[in-house]
């Protein structure tokens, strides 16, 4: 029973090593066509968007569209990181994100190890509940969250943001569905060696997930970043508000300032681009074959 | 519930080499094994979610619960009204024609949204393809894109009056079409931005699967000659299966539930012929300071999002054993 | 075996992690202790919600801490989710000291200050139709007024040599407006004759001009069944979504008609004035203008209000939030705030000098200060109404006219299902 090598192998699917079969080079034009097909399509609403932001106002909607904008400017950018806080709004989304994603990624790793690997009824019953965490639209129960937030004295401050969002279905399922795929016999093994069985988490299990940590450090990371509703509701010092109340106030009750929101909206993208390409890289390159062989 | 990957043995033609010991019996045996031994390590893994779960979830559930037997409007008391709220949303048309759409919006978005996300994942993990690291951030992008700016971006691809598409399609000599107030173009419409925009969550779920998959299965395979499909059918599809599965109910969940896209799109038009579930309850409760009967509403939803899962998990354990 | 090796160089890598959960725990440990509110009533807090305005109050704010010595803290908050936030504060004792709020609400009502001595100093000759008063207690003072008019693309009006009234005293009638319209779409090849706004506010104006009374409560504090010239206006509105005179999209489907009119090819918009100060900066491909509103024959708009200036109860930060809403008012002030924020006035007979460089914004505030004057009165009974709704402790949270005219353009239903639709939604709310 071979559980881990420390020699690097190929990961799975990059089989580009070996010498080209016949077939290859047919199977590489296609891939790849097939690819940036989907790039375009996916990426021409999105260019539009990036390149909307460098547009005048008076560019926005006029007709016909155009795709490039005649008279670029950066006074959307300008005006958006001058319209609010920037600096500081930003600081405490980060804190928050940060935050949010550590301990998400904890207690959804432990979570979802154990709903994978001990199969007690009650175990199995706390997976549905985790489940419908999901199921209720988030404005029934705004009001209720917000009092119980309240009675435990976490108004204003940004751990109100952090804590109830640390429990989440998705981060959960994740593990577990990971954690389904690791074989038994790796667990077993570590009993036998006299290992605990938090300690056989943390020290064996824990590690191997390390792909799972990342994808949802991406989401966990997006989903703060980007919420709204409970942040506004529960934060009350502007010196505490996040990044996307302030770009909120961008939309008015009558009118929306297009060319700043649209330049807000880039600025807010880059650092979840970033941490993506970040933690993607790792995920790409993990060398995570080790001790999943059965 | 499966507790490894199954290997790939069932694959015709392709022989794949097990580990030493068969596995089946020794997998039972923990199992039995498992079932009781075990209280204080799952307790302790599972415990902060659990608080979580009752101080975040049960607790304001439960009080919406209670909204839901009440004439509640968000202030003040909350008199006591049985199951009058429950009754008369089973008797409200527009509830079973949102609830109708919700379905036909899900079933569309779902299958579309996973096939995608599965295409662009092996996509970004094979060898095959060039010019990753663009597609990478492309594919992942739209993702980020608040559902506001989705609106006006899709808006100014599919406005019935002055998009983009409309321009072409006039240009070349078409008559306009009616991507707004025409309620099922005006569907379509939402559910391809629904997967524009969906796609990346799901690609990077199948992107860590993926990657997971161990190699020396298709080292195997291709000794044995197998060609690409039959690689990805019979290995990668069996190995991310315990994903396919999350993504698909993620996404069954997330899609029921979709209201900011669609608002941010076509406002559930033309009229009220797209209002999709929640809109519904958000409509005919909460904007109207019903908040009784918007709860017992979302708890129909819930229920309806329940049984679904169920279905679902039991499906998904029948096919594994 | 070597799982001991790749264990721990799996937690070597991931040491980062046990940082951030001491971090975290640091952050969740400095909990809620800074209390904004009433620190020796130096500072007060001031929300609003604007997406433009904030100049005018900056300055003020600057100049009250100058003369009293006290600090306004101005908080801007977002329009969406406003009135909710507020519902929570005020379950959290965190109301702030004033704030200019879209809409009064029974949750915190009680907790409002009485603004009586600035409401009724007749050196701010503030208009007392406009002031929220209850029991001799004055409850809110509008920040600003806004009525609904109407925009022209005057590029396309020049280009296809069609005249338009200029002085709200010798108005056109809707008929006259249409064919005009007409003209200019057909001389010019634009697509659409008008676009009008997707909201309650700006229908009731066209029932008015129509002569009809629209949606108004009754003596008996239900919504009554309105007269015959409402659905008759109705009935006219539906056949203009004819996706010639008007697009359909607006109604049905949540089209942005400012976008629409933006693109140049809209003869005309019907909107507000809140629009002047957005056209200036983001039109630039033509001219456009204010136009005086049609009449049919009653000469019309909706007067809503801007924001209502409330000052809330909060112990030692009470006084001098009081002072700071005086303050505001004071008419050398209030002037200064008008000019700088665009607003129009709720103080009668004053002279405010717009800093606009664009002369149709200038031309446009000055049209709807005569329209303001020559309104009938009928034109601000809207927000009368929902005043009335509010002080009896019941409210309108939701307009079901805008849902129910989208299923009568959109043919769904007929004029008579959806005026007996909207009479029910509203009654609905009221119960």
């Amino acid at each position: 029973m071979a559980l881990t090598t420390s020699t690097p192998r190929p990961p799975a699917l990059r089989r580009g090593k070996r010498p080209a079969a016949p077939g290859e080079l047919s199977k590489k034009v296609w891939a790849t066509a097939v690819m940036w097909l989907l790039v375009v399509v996916y990426g021409f609403p999105v260019l539009w968007f990036l390149l909307s932001s460098f547009k005048p106002a008076g560019e926005l909607f006029s007709y016909p569209l155009t795709l490039l904008p005649k008279n670029p400017t950066i006074e959307g950018f300008t005006q958006a990181w001058t319209s609010f806080d920037f600096a500081q709004y930003f600081l405490n989304t980060l804190i928050v994100a940060v935050a949010a994603t550590v301990l998400t990624i904890v207690v959804s790793a432990a979570c979802g190890y154990a709903l994978a690997k001990y199969h007690s009824w009650w175990v199995k019953a706390f997976m549905i509940c985790v489940l419908a965490t999901t199921m209720l639209p988030a404005e029934v129960i705004l009001s209720p969250l917000f009092l119980v937030v309240r009675d435990l004295g976490l108004y204003n401050s940004l751990s109100a943001v952090v804590v109830p969002a640390v429990i989440t279905a998705t981060g959960t399922f994740m593990f577990r569905q990971f954690f389904l795929t690791v074989p038994n016999d790796l667990l077993e093994a570590a009993r036998i060696d006299g290992s605990g069985e938090l300690s056989t988490f943390i020290r064996i299990m824990l590690p191997l997930s390390r792909p799972i940590m990342l994808t949802l450090a991406i989401f966990s990371f997006q989903w703060r970043w980007n919420d709204y509703i409970w942040p506004l509701v529960v934060l009350n010092d502007p010196n505490k508000f996040t990044l996307q109340i302030g770009v909120a106030t961008i939309v008015g009750a009558d009118n929306v300032n297009w060319s700043v929101l649209l330049g807000a909206s880039v600025l807010s993208m880059i650092p979840l681009v970033a941490i993506y390409l970040l933690l993607q890289k790792y995920v790409m390159n993990a060398d995570i074959n080790a001790g999943l062989k059965d | 519930m499966v507790d490894s990957i199954h290997p790939p043995a069932e694959a015709p033609g392709i022989d794949v080499r097990r580990g030493p010991e068969p596995m089946r019996p020794r997998q039972r045996g923990w199992r039995l094994r498992g079932r009781n031994r075990y209280v204080g390590a799952p307790l302790v893994l599972i415990s902060i979610n659990l608080l979580l779960f009752v101080t975040f979830f049960v607790w304001p559930a439960v009080t919406g619960l209670i909204y839901s037997f009440t004439s509640y409007t968000g202030v003040g008391t909350a008199p006591y009204v049985g199951l009058d709220n429950y009754q008369r949303l089973l008797q409200d048309e527009a509830f079973y024609a949102a609830l109708i759409r919700t379905l036909i919006f899900t079933a569309c978005a779902v299958p579309l949204t996973v096939l995608l996300s599965l295409g662009t994942a092996v996509l970004l993990v094979t060898s095959y393809t060039k010019g990753k690291s663009l597609a990478r951030v492309v594919f992942f992008l739209p993702w980020l894109i608040s559902p506001i700016i989705a609106g006006v971006i899709w808006r100014w691809m599919f406005g019935e009056n002055f998009g983009l598409v409309n321009y072409l399609i006039v240009s070349l000599g078409g008559e306009e079409v009616p991507w707004q107030s025409n309620a099922n173009l005006s569907l379509i419409v939402v559910i391809v931005a629904a997967a524009w925009s969906y796609t990346a969550f799901n690609m990077l779920l199948f992107v860590a699967a993926l990657k997971n998959v161990p190699t020396v299965y298709y080292e195997a395979a291709s000794l044995d000659g197998a060609g690409s499909w039959a690689k990805f059918r019979n290995i990668t599809l069996p190995a991310i299966a315990p994903t396919t599965f999350i993504v698909v109910l993620l996404s069954v969940l997330h899609f029921m539930k979709e209201y900011a896209l669609i608002r941010a799109l076509n406002e559930g038009g033309p009229g009220t012929a797209n209002n999709l579930l929640v809109q519904y309850i958000f409509k005919m409760g909460f904007e109207r300071a019903q908040v009784g009967y918007a709860s017992a509403a979302s708890f129909v939803l819930m229920l309806i999002l329940m049984i679904v899962a169920v279905v679902q998990l039991r499906m998904n354990r029948r096919k594994e054993s | 075996m070597n799982i001991s090796i790749t264990a721990g160089r799996g937690l070597r890598r991931w040491r980062w992690l046990s940082l951030g959960v001491a971090m975290t725990v640091a952050l969740t440990a400095c909990g809620s202790d800074t209390d904004s509110g009433g620190s020796g009533a130096k500072k007060i807090t001031f929300w609003l919600s604007t997406s433009a305005q904030l100049q005018g109050y900056n300055d003020l704010a600057k100049e009250f801490e100058a003369k009293e010595g006290v600090k306004v803290e101005i908080v801007n908050v977002p329009y969406d989710g406003y009135q909710e936030k507020l519902r929570q504060s005020a379950q959290a004792n965190s109301l702030p000291d004033v704030a200019s709020v879209p809409q009064l609400e029974t949750l915190w009502i009680n907790q409002l200050q009485d603004l009586s001595a600035t409401a009724n100093n007749d050196t701010n000759k503030i208009r007392k139709d406009l002031v929220t008063e209850q029991d001799g207690k004055v409850l809110a003072i509008p920040s600003d007024l806004t009525a609904a008019g109407l925009f022209i693309n005057k590029s396309l009006f020049d280009k296809a040599k069609v005249t338009y009234p200029t002085d709200p005293a010798q108005t056109w009638t809707w008929d006259e407006f249409l064919a005009a319209a007409t003209k200019v779409r057909t001389a010019t090849g634009a697509k659409y004759d008008l676009v009008y706004d997707n909201s309650p506010a700006r229908i009731r104006a066209f029932i008015y001009t129509h002569g009809g009374k629209g949606f108004q409560l009754g003596s008996d504090g239900k919504y009554a069944t309105p007269d015959a010239a409402t659905v008759q206006a109705l009935t006219k509105f539906k056949s203009m979504n004819d996706d010639k005179v008007m697009p359909k999209s607006v109604w049905t489907s949540g089209a942005d008609p400012n976008a629409l009119f933006k693109s140049g090819q809209v003869v005309a918009y019907y909107s507000g004035v809140w629009q002047v100060a957005d056209f200036a900066e983001s039109i630039t491909n033509f001219e456009w203008a204010s136009a005086p509103t049609p009449a049919q024959p009653v000469h019309a708009t909706d007067i809503n209000l801007g924001g209502k200036v409330v000052a809330f109860n909060n112990g030692d930060a009470a006084a001098p939030a009081k002072k700071w809403v005086d303050f505001i008012f004071q008419r050398d002030n209030y002037t200064k705030l008008a000019a700088a924020n665009g607003y129009l006035p709720v103080e009668s007979g004053l002279t405010v000098t717009y800093p606009f460089k664009k002369q149709a914004a200038l031309d446009a505030f000055a049209l709807y200060t005569k329209e303001i004057e020559l309104a009938d009165p009928i034109s601000s009974s809207g927000q009368a109404a929902q005043t009335t709704l509010i002080l009896d402790g019941k409210a309108i949270q939701k307009d079901p006219t805008k849902d129910e005219m989208a299923k009568f353009v959109n043919g769904e239903q007929d004029v008579q299902k959806t005026v007996d639709n909207i009479v029910n939604g509203l009654n609905e709310q009221l119960s």
